[in-house]
């Protein structure tokens, strides 16, 4: 059973926070390009289905974080330390991509359909601080992915 | 991938088969591989209700909410749906 859940969670992580993490670290650039170009549609569409593949896998992350539950109940190991740490900082980051990454490219999407918005109105600024955010993302990510295979301190085998 | 307003449909009938399944097995034969397994599934199809339910465009927020109750928010929810649709009709 254990190894069942496991597998959903590595499948749904890769599936889910893969897409969303490209889908992300894309979407400044061509957002800016956008807004340099801004009768380019074909650019914009661009823009539009990256925030779309953002949201719609966002959604389906919520797998994740719930078949990690389950996988660590059933090892008994939901109290080990470098498990709770990646508790805490998986949350910082769906705290970041909830209420940060994904309203900044709603803005972002937003100001692009407004024909009157010209380039100068400090939507870069926007970007850069979407950049940031996104960066910080990815890092969470990274650590935690990291923490989910060192497991420092664990028992339960290399 | 299907629409999401067709997984919901089927995720929120899912719902209440895996309890009832459940539900089965624990008042009969009480099987173990039957209770993980169906729990598991059950779970799931719980999330889906929720997971479907946000990625409908332009829901309303009490809609949204309606599929996080347990069993029957599905059904609630695609009842709901449908309304809302019929009033914008």
């Amino acid at each position: 059973m254990t190894k069942v859940l496991l597998s959903i969670h590595v499948l749904a992580a890769i599936l889910a926070i893969g897409p969303v993490t490209v889908a992300a670290s894309m979407f400044p650039r061509y957002a800016a390009q956008a807004f340099a170009a801004p009768a380019d549609l074909a650019i914009r569409s661009v823009v539009q289905t990256l925030h779309r593949i953002c949201r719609v896998y966002s959604v389906l992350g919520i797998f994740v974080p719930a078949f990690g539950l389950m996988t660590a109940i059933s090892l008994g190991v939901l109290t080990d330390t470098w498990l709770i740490v990646s508790i805490i900082l998986t949350a910082v980051a769906a705290v970041l991509l909830v209420a940060s990454l994904l309203p900044a490219q709603r803005a972002i999407l937003a100001s692009l359909d407004d024909d009157v918005a010209d380039p100068s109105d400090g939507m870069p600024a926007t970007i850069s601080r979407l950049r940031m955010v996104t960066g910080l993302f990815s890092l969470l990510w990274a650590i935690v992915t990291i923490l989910m295979i060192a497991r420092p301190g664990s028992t339960t085998g290399a | 991938m299907p629409r999401p307003e067709t997984a919901l449909r089927i995720a929120s009938i899912a719902e209440i088969v895996t309890l009832a399944i459940l539900l089965t097995n624990l008042f009969t034969i009480h099987a173990r591989p039957i209770s993980s397994s169906m729990g598991m599934i059950h779970g799931c199809t719980y999330l889906l209700v929720i997971c479907c339910v946000l990625l409908i465009e332009r829901t309303p927020i009490r809609i949204k909410a309606l599929a996080w109750i347990p069993i029957v928010g599905g059904i609630l929810a695609v009842r709901a749906l449908a309304r809302a649709r019929d009033d914008a009709a």
